[in-house]
């Protein structure tokens, strides 16, 4: 029943009553209206055109209904069927006795519809309309007014009418104020649940992209297993301990976080020193003046990375390279520090294993050549039995060959110490042209064999740097013998010394085979030869230049060189002065 | 009157090398050992004018020779010459630290050796 019911009201329906639905009360009060008339003997026709006239007007409004209920673009224009349904009641009741037929209130049908419309001035129509019916038995001259009260009531049944009119109007006006009411209600929940279901989904959707973002920093957390990774807050209280932290130093990250502060896993008297060097940097916290020294850099905003000792819990020490770094909240303040460590207890290892080899090898090589050199010249300075000019010329030679294989055997152990920082200098102030003078004297020798001319032009005021003579005479030698060794005989090496504002600049100047400008930049590496060296057969094996380099940027030098093939080569080198050093030093 | 000399260094090359180039300068040579405790007993034992040790020997290294011969106040007037194989400043300072009188760096000329020892017994006379 309840179902029949709603299906009629989805075929009719009345939210929107189509213009036959509103006809169908006026056409069934038109039926009911001619069943009485053919059935009661009392209601007769009075005049039989007018009454057709309404029939037919009734039907026409009808059909016309129907119509516009099929084009409902034309709904505008509906209002036209009330008003000639008025016709048509008027018309049937001047039909049927005029103004004593009964008919006539039938009118408050169609002055319902009109009067329903939305604007006020239907009211008026309404009015107007239904007056026009009910006046229509004078109009036509049907009838006239038969005495005053006739006419009285031709005035106030429409005024009556205009009454109703105005109500059923304000109270139209009212239920569709409050359907437009209801409907925006009704859209303003439907918009609000359209943004709740977005935002839900939004929701949904950042939460898997945290959850992943979650997983993977989880497994990269728990991945990092060689490393220690501690967070602590400004105090250095932990609160993040990752698995290589456990690993390095023993705890859980139960047993440490929130439980243990990240100095007690160093040596106090290193964070001690670490923090007098420092001069005692007003950090984190004043309590522990070791802490603020293991985070000053990081707290400053730099990335500090030094080696530290790690304590372990049951006392034992490992070293580690740190990196400290700060965290940082929304408003970029320090909350913590991060602290990154590993384990450089093989790397330490194997730099001691390799200073070792090297000491070791550098003393089995110089202990033969030694002997070697030692017996040449036993053999040269024997008084009871002279050597030949022969046997000393070849005795020579090997002796030449041996003072070589010691030259390499020194290089190749400063390039170690070099390699792993530790070359030692012995510097004090020295005066650059001794120096200078010195390494000319004793290349003359070697230059003279080959055929070369060196020539020396020392400026004659005094430059002095602050060095290690000996490497500083190691370098210019290695200079000066390298532009002997690439020079052809009868050519020049010029040798000079001269000075700027800030610096000392010696050039070693040859007229040699030069070197090829694609080669220019590899020049400093190691065991790097010339292509212009190994074609011409020039004996080395590539780390003169690199030494030699090396000791200048140990005086806080710089060196240069400018090549061209077949023309020669200039390598300069320039240290700075000492008064300058001192001023800039200050 | 000659002076007397202990040699001390594993190296039977390089104590050859030293004996002959003092010998045939006229030096005594004493003793020639090849390890530290030996050296020690020698220079204990004999009271020579010099002592050329090897820095780097078997047992007691040249600088530790050099230190307990200096604890001796008998043998205040035995001069120490060190051999090594190191040359840099840092290791010849520490050898004249230990006492040594003098350091000379390997390879050497025996030529040096003779001239340097010369000069130390000229200064005693």
């Amino acid at each position: 029943m309840k179902a029949l019911f709603q299906r009629v009201l989805r075929i009719v329906s009345v939210d929107h009553p189509s213009p036959l639905l509103k006809q169908a009360p006026t056409f069934a009060a038109f039926v009911i209206a001619l069943l009485l008339v053919a059935t009661v003997p009392s209601i007769v026709v009075t005049h039989p055109i007018m009454a057709t006239i309404g029939i037919c007007l009734l039907v026409a409004g009808t059909v016309l209904a129907g119509v516009f209920t099929r084009r409902p673009q034309l709904h505008a224009w509906a209002v036209i069927v009330p008003v000639i349904d008025l016709v048509a009641i008027g018309s049937f009741r001047a039909g049927t006795g005029g103004i004593a037929s009964m008919f006539g209130a039938m009118i408050v049908l169609p002055v319902v519809w009109i009067a329903a419309e939305k604007s006020r001035a239907y009211i008026i129509l309404a009015a107007v309309g239904s007056s026009g019916a009910l006046l229509m038995p004078y109009i036509f001259g049907i009838t006239v007014p038969q005495d005053g009260g006739e006419l009285v009531r031709a005035v106030f049944t429409p005024l009556v009418y205009l009454f109703v009119a105005t109500i059923v109007n304000e109270l139209a006006r009212q239920s569709r104020a409050q359907l437009t009411a209801i409907r925006n209600l009704a859209d303003d929940k439907e918009r609000m649940l359209q943004r709740t279901f977005e935002y839900a989904s939004q929701l949904e959707e950042s939460e898997a992209k945290f959850r992943s973002g979650d997983r993977m920093l989880r497994g990269v957390w728990a991945a990092v297993t060689e490393q220690s990774v501690i967070g602590t807050d400004v105090t250095g209280l932990i609160d993040a301990w990752n698995p290589g932290a456990q690993k390095l130093l023993g705890p859980s990250a139960q047993e440490a976080e929130g439980k243990s502060y990240v100095f007690d896993y160093h040596l106090p008297q290193e964070l001690e020193d670490r923090a007098r060097e420092l001069n005692y940097p007003p950090g984190a916290t004043v309590l522990n003046p070791g802490f603020s020294a293991l985070v000053e850099s990081a707290r400053l905003g730099e990335a500090e990375s030094r080696e530290w000792t790690y304590v372990r819990v049951d006392g034992s020490t490992l070293p580690v390279a740190l990196s400290v770094t700060k965290r940082v909240d929304e408003a970029g303040d320090t909350v913590g520090y991060l602290f990154v460590a590993a384990d450089v207890t093989q790397a330490r290892e194997v730099a001691r294993l390799k200073d070792e080899f090297v000491g070791l090898i550098s003393h089995e090589l110089r202990t033969p050549l030694s002997s070697i050199l030692g017996y040449l010249e036993l053999m040269k300075d024997d008084a009871e039995h002279p050597l030949s000019d022969e046997q000393m010329q070849y005795l020579g030679v090997a002796e030449r060959n041996a003072h070589r294989l010691l030259r390499l055997v020194g290089d190749l152990l400063f390039t170690a110490q070099v390699e792993s920082g530790k070359f030692p200098l012995y510097s004090h102030d020295v005066g650059l042209e001794h120096i200078v003078t010195l390494a000319v004297e004793s290349a003359r020798p070697v230059a003279a064999a080959a055929g070369i001319t060196i020539v020396e032009e020392v400026a004659d005021s005094t430059s002095v740097v602050h060095g290690d003579p000996l490497r500083l005479g190691q370098a210019c030698d290695n200079l000066i013998s390298n532009a002997i060794k690439f020079t052809p005989d009868g050519g020049t090496v010029t040798v000079s010394l001269s000075k700027t504002d800030k610096d000392a600049v010696i050039t070693v100047r040859d007229t040699g085979m030069g070197i090829a400008a694609s080669e220019l930049d590899q020049l400093f590496a190691r065991f790097f030869r010339a292509s212009t060296a190994t074609r011409n057969a020039v004996p080395g094996v590539g780390l003169g230049l690199t030494i030699t380099k090396a000791i200048v940027t140990a005086h806080h030098g710089e060196m240069d060189v400018e090549s061209e093939e077949g023309v020669g080569t200039c390598f300069s080198v320039t240290l700075p002065l000492l008064q300058v050093a001192r001023v800039a030093a200050s | 009157m000659t002076s007397t000399i202990v040699i001390a260094d594993d190296d039977r090359d390089i104590r050859e090398l030293v004996r002959i180039s003092l010998t045939r300068a006229g030096f005594e040579v004493v003793a020639d050992v090849d390890d530290g405790n030996a050296a020690l007993a020698a220079i204990l034992a004999l009271a020579p004018d010099v002592a050329i040790l090897d820095v780097a020997m078997p047992g007691l290294t040249g600088l530790e020779v050099c230190r307990l011969v200096r604890e001796q106040l008998t043998l205040a007037h035995v001069n120490i010459l060190l051999l090594s194989a190191a040359a840099d400043d840092a290791s010849r300072s520490a050898g004249l630290t230990a006492g040594a009188t003098d350091y000379l760096t390997k390879p050497f000329s025996p030529r040096e050796l003779v001239a340097r020892l010369a000069t130390m017994s000229s200064e005693e006379q």
